[in-house]
């Protein structure tokens, strides 16, 4: 049975797919308004035996960016109905006069509050009403809503009264999403707004799924990706469809994870840039997750592989501004018009800043497909150099060196700022322009190593192909740990693990592939703001450690609490194996350089600088900079201080020259 | 050497990056849910004169004084590498006593520091007459306890002796232990990423570009100045009282925009009043910094360069400028609010595509103490609400929101009756208190909190009496209400402020105000 990763992130829909020990690639253009069409074309043109497929899909994202959800109804406490507006009071923008909330997904006169209450130790003080409910749930119908969410307080203490919501929903036939099941956490607020989105673009995922599967043969398998890196049955991605938000990018860092570590590197932070923003993760050997995501300023607490985006990508635009200092995005040029050589824009951005320097070689972009008008680029330049009193070369190399601080500053986020010096760190780069950047961005960062893997444009799909099984389970349990001991904690495990189980029985996975994680949230009593970490027999100890790395300091003496547990289930899934080729000679063949050229590094005149074709080159080749590597869809600037590699799986590894 | 537009935005970036670091570590490690949760909290850099390169926004309130705070930190006081100084003296550099200010110098391989860190956080208790250090006070020494200026880590270490006698006079002294702990690690990331810069750059580029940085904002804000109509132009609004005397306290503003340069004057504002809704002039300069960083729409850094294009002129002993030991527990959170309220009023006309109708010009404090029955311990809470956004010329207000001067988290229902003997039973919008017009002003919210145990209530809050202004015939927001309801079910409407002790099962129920409105609502 063959196994297809798709990917339907961008511009394109890429395939990646497993033929002998070959890995193929297979790209076409995306079709926006039914990405199922684009869809369902590669895989049959890949094959029309019986498939396992792997999907990551951008349909319920969307769903959410353009609010085209279907029509939801909120049941929540009486007297608490507007806390998913309401929010936690801030606004997003501190100096915004004109500030406005993010557009409700679910309107105030589809709010409904119920009678029922518990206390935070789950004591009933007011019972629920079930005629109550009943007529709310008949009006609801009425009014055709497609979907409801409910959210009861301290629903993750005692779960009855959203149950008796439940049951009421499916006797009417509405779809209903219940916070005890989609997120028994606690703080409401972000509980409520999970649940909502998940109930807002789960009948949306239902349709498109369904879809998928009457075009597919009977015998296909078809899996969704998850933004925590594993894959979910069609099935359970139907009713659990917010677990699908930002699954990309997620399939992106679980690529750069099984590469990495096949090639001996398990310490990476991944760069991934594009046209208008960059991502950045970082993997301490495993991914790093993070609970408090946010989409269209709305927050999402599933697990999520922890990536930080910033606005700075190819597209992004350069302009002087009043105060005289040189500004780099966050405006972009995006596609359309594009940076200037590409024809149709008419401001400066980063991309034509890497042409003007000889980065980017003309005749080697996109195959040579696609003509760059270098000519049209030196008058914008001029220009602008002029009015910023500078050389229009200085000016290039300026908005490119802006360009890597603000990715810079995104890489600090995940890195320093969690305790982790990025100097221990490979860059790991992906994406079409990072090739061009990695290198200088590295220097800045102490980063000795740079890695490239072989279709850099393609990672995401790959990662499906890689990713395994994974659900995640959590539950607030909120103990004081002198009142817990490790068994105590390990029992409070006990119905998870029952649900884990049988979950992953129906997902298909067998006992001996089944693999349980445990970790705990812990804070120092009093704080609130809580830290996950493995659960242990010497868990207290763990979490001051973590603490200390994590903030720089940890105070033994202190009490702490365990807020949640978590459970993460993998079933793991033979991997496609890799193709190992010989290392040959470090000479490079003959045809591997197509050109030279005069490029401008980090002093002012250009260097002569050898163009090299990626596909001509070979398992084993050493040169060093300053080089060019081109390829379809990727350019790798290799400066004059480094040197370059290719590995026994055709990735290629910089490393910073010690001098 | 010349400026560099390159280095100046790279220079702008690394500032950046420093602060929010720096509030990042603060916000995680700290123990006050005001901290944590609500991240009432301000991070910042200085440079050796104590003029502010760039600050981490996150409360506006903490804006102008927080350069006052380092001035009179380094006046008073040699530091050596390795020492910070504590204070929150109002009259020194303070803002109110909760707010507790920690500076520390940077030294790298230099004599003398070459810059300061500096960062303020809003502590759940700081001892004085009630719970929570927000009380209805006559003077300061009511508030709570007053830190002058004194060296608290010294050669890197804690002095114990202070500390103890901080903790002393605080009712959760574990909560400010941690607390305290939190804010000096800020500010050692600050030192040594500061150090990092001067490593990677150099000491002289370092210095020149931080100095450039406050030249940078000014330039852009006398560029905003420039483009708005010259002119005179007064504004005044009014007090609801100051919880002590029931009078109108009066906040008047003269705008003048000349050219590239905006000069304002309080000194026709009100004496200083007997409650605590003084304002020293760090708060006074804080709120006017925060309305002019509002006019612009762009990243800079927030610094002493907008300063430079404006002037502020106060008069001592009234209520935007107080003399020393007036009581100023609320002028930090509701003065500063009205301040705001005028001078954008005064702007309207300077500007009048721009600045939106008033918010609810409040910040509704709300202080609870008392024993907690369930676990035998004492406990102190503060939270301050939301309310409804102004209507600006372009768009309706946004509901149930922290406006200008704040912009704190609230506490969830469910973390707040985990910690504390509450029971919330309403939290909602409050419809229809926005005022009507082509854009309507955002809704307050209602907040509703059953008493678990016997509790003292302390309620700092405004726009009880007078209405938030509408602009261009738009209507003015509604008023706020505050309402005691006893164990007996007998409701009471309270003041604008009030202290009083409740039994278990009383209710406080406050209605947020609503944000005025923009234009006429039947020219819609």
């Amino acid at each position: 049975m063959i196994i297809i990763g798709v990917d339907t992130g961008g511009t394109f829909t890429d395939f990646v797919y497993i033929e002998g020990d070959e890995i193929k690639i297979y790209k076409r253009l995306s079709t926006p308004a039914n990405p199922a069409e684009a869809v369902l074309d590669g895989i049959n043109k890949i094959s029309s035996d019986d498939k396992n497929i792997i999907h990551g899909s951008t349909v319920a994202t969307n769903a959410i960016l353009e609010r085209k959800g279907v029509k939801t109804a909120l049941i929540v406490n009486k007297g608490f109905e507007d806390i998913i507006e309401i929010g936690r009071q801030n606004r997003e923008e501190l100096y915004n006069l004109s500030y406005q909330r993010p557009k409700q997904v679910v309107p105030e006169e589809l709010r409904f509050g119920i009678k029922g209450r518990l206390l935070y130790d789950g004591t009933i003080i007011e019972d629920c009403d079930e005629n109550e409910i009943d007529e709310i749930i008949q009006h609801i119908k009425e009014l055709d809503i497609e979907s409801l969410a409910v959210s009861l307080l301290f629903s993750y203490v005692d779960n009855s009264h959203e149950k008796v919501v439940e049951k009421i929903a499916n006797k009417y036939n509405i779809p209903v999403s219940c916070s005890y099941k989609v997120l028994p956490e606690f703080r409401e607020f972000e509980r409520t707004s999970t649940t909502v989105l998940n109930s807002y673009v789960s009948p949306i995922m239902h349709r498109y799924i369904n879809f998928l599967q009457n075009n597919l043969n009977k015998k296909d398998i078809l899996r969704i990706m998850q933004s925590n890196g594993g894959s979910i049955s069609a099935e359970t991605a139907m009713v659990e469809s917010i677990r699908t938000i930002l699954s990309g990018p997620a399939g992106g860092a679980v690529g750069a994870l099984e590469i990495g570590k096949l090639a001996g590197f398990d310490k990476l932070i991944t760069f991934d840039m594009g046209g208008t923003s960059t991502d950045v993760s970082l993997i301490d050997g495993k991914l790093s997750y993070t609970y408090e995501s946010k989409i269209s300023g709305m927050p999402i607490k599933v697990p999520m592989i922890d990536i930080h985006t910033v606005g700075a990508g190819g597209g992004s635009i350069a302009y002087l501004d009043e105060g005289g200092a040189l500004k780099v995005g966050p405006e972009s040029a995006g596609a359309d018009p594009g940076p200037i050589c590409y024809g149709k824009g008419s401001k400066i951005t980063v991309t034509d800043a890497n042409l003007y320097l000889g980065r980017l070689i003309p005749e080697f972009f996109l195959g040579g497909n696609m003509k760059l008008s270098i000519d049209k680029i030196n008058s914008y330049f001029d220009n602008l150099a002029e009015k910023a009193k500078m050389t229009p070369v200085e000016l290039a190399k300026g908005i490119l060196e802006i360009a890597n601080v603000n990715m810079e500053r995104a890489i600090r986020v995940i890195s320093v700022e969690k305790g982790f010096n990025p100097a221990e760190f490979t860059l790991f780069s992906f994406g079409g322009a990072g090739g061009m950047h990695a290198a200088f961005l590295a220097e800045n960062l102490s980063i000795n190593n740079v890695f490239i893997p072989k279709n850099p444009g393609i990672l995401s799909a790959f990662g499906m192909l890689m990713a395994d099984i994974i659900k995640d389970y959590s539950l607030t349990i909120m103990i004081d740990e002198a009142n817990a001991s490790y068994s105590d904690i390990e029992n409070r495990f006990e119905p998870l693990l029952k649900k884990a189980a049988n979950d992953m029985k129906t997902e298909g996975v067998n006992e001996d592939s089944l693999n349980f994680e445990y970790y705990i949230d812990m804070r120092y009593k009093g704080q609130s703001h809580e830290i996950t970490i493995p659960f242990n027999k010497n868990f207290v100890e763990t979490f001051h450690e973590f603490h200390d790395r994590n903030f720089g300091y940890k105070n033994i003496k202190k009490s702490t609490e365990i807020v949640n547990i978590r459970l993460k289930a993998v079933g793991a899934l033979k991997k496609p194996v890799i193709k190992k080729y010989e290392l040959n000679g470090k000479n490079l063949a003959e045809d591997a350089i197509i050109a030279e050229k005069d490029v401008i590094f980090n002093d002012v005149s250009p260097v002569k600088t050898k163009i090299i074709n990626r596909d001509n080159l070979k398992p084993g080749n050493i040169f060093s900079g300053p080089a060019i590597v081109v390829e379809y869809t990727s350019t790798i600037v290799i400066p004059p201080v480094w040197n370059a590699k290719v590995d026994e799986y055709e990735n290629i590894i910089l490393e910073y020259k010690k001098i | 050497m010349d400026v560099n537009p390159i280095l100046l935005e790279v220079f702008k970036n690394r500032f950046i990056s420093i602060s929010e670091e720096m509030g990042v570590t603060l916000v995680r490690t700290a123990y006050s849910p005001n901290i944590k949760e609500r991240r009432d909290s301000s991070c910042a850099i200085f440079n050796a004169s104590g003029e502010m390169i760039e600050q981490a926004a996150h409360i506006p309130v903490h804006l102008g004084s927080m350069p006052l705070s380092v001035k009179s930190a380094i006046s008073e006081m040699e530091l050596n590498d390795g020492d910070m100084v504590i204070l929150n003296d109002p009259y020194k550099g303070g803002t109110h006593l909760p707010d507790v200010t920690i500076v520390a110098p940077v030294y790298h391989n230099s004599e003398k520091p070459l810059f300061y860190v500096a960062n303020r956080a809003h502590h759940a208790d700081i001892g004085g007459m009630t719970p929570g250090s927000m009380p209805l006070s006559t003077s300061l020494f009511q508030e709570g306890i007053i830190i002058p200026p004194l060296k608290f880590v010294e050669n890197g270490k804690i002095d114990t002796k202070i500390m103890k006698f901080l903790l002393n006079n605080v009712r959760t002294p574990y909560e400010r232990e941690g607390d305290f702990a939190a804010q000096i690690m800020s500010n050692i990331i600050g030192i040594k990423r500061i150090k990092e810069l001067i490593e990677k750059y150099s000491r002289k580029t370092v210095l020149f570009y931080a100095d450039e940085l406050i030249n940078y904002t000014e330039r852009i804000t006398r560029h905003i100045i420039k483009n708005m109509n010259d002119g005179i132009f007064e504004f005044e609004d009014y007090m609801d009282n100051d919880g002590i005397v029931d009078e109108l306290i009066k906040i008047k503003v003269k705008l003048e925009v000349k050219n590239d340069e905006m000069l304002i004057d309080f000194s026709e504002s009100s004496l200083q009043v007997k409650g605590s809704v003084n304002a020293v002039f760090a708060i006074t300069a804080s709120a006017v910094l925060y309305v002019v960083r509002t006019l612009i729409d762009r990243e800079i850094s927030t610094n002493a360069g907008i300063l430079r294009a404006i002037k502020i002129t106060t008069k001592k002993g009234t209520v935007v400028d107080a003399n020393f030991p007036s009581a100023v527990a609320g002028g930090n959170v509701e003065t500063s609010q009205r301040i705001v309220d005028v001078l954008l009023g005064a702007l309207s006309k300077a500007l009048p595509e721009k600045i939106p109708a008033a918010s609810q010009g409040t910040m509704n404090n709300v202080a609870i103490g008392g024993i907690d029955e369930r676990r035998g311990t004492p406990f102190a809470y503060y939270e301050t609400l939301a309310g409804g956004m102004g209507a600006s010329p372009k768009n309706s207000g946004a509901n149930a929101v922290h406006s200008h001067m704040t912009n704190t988290l609230n506490t969830p229902v469910e973390a707040l009756e985990y910690s504390y003997p509450f029971l919330v039973t309403n939290y909602s919008i409050r419809k229809g208190s926005g005022g009507n017009g082509k854009f309507s002003g955002g809704n307050g919210l209602i907040r509703e909190i059953k008493f678990l145990s016997d509790s003292e209530i302390t309620v700092l809050s405004e726009r009880r009496k007078l209405q938030p202004y509408g602009l261009n015939g738009g209507e003015p927001g509604q008023n706020g209400l505050n309402i005691i309801i006893d164990e007996n079910g007998n409701k009471k409407i309270m003041p604008s402020k009030f202290n009083v002790s409740v039994k278990k099962g009383s209710v406080l129920r406050v209605e947020t105000p609503g944000g005025g409105g923009w234009g006429d609502s039947l020219q819609g």
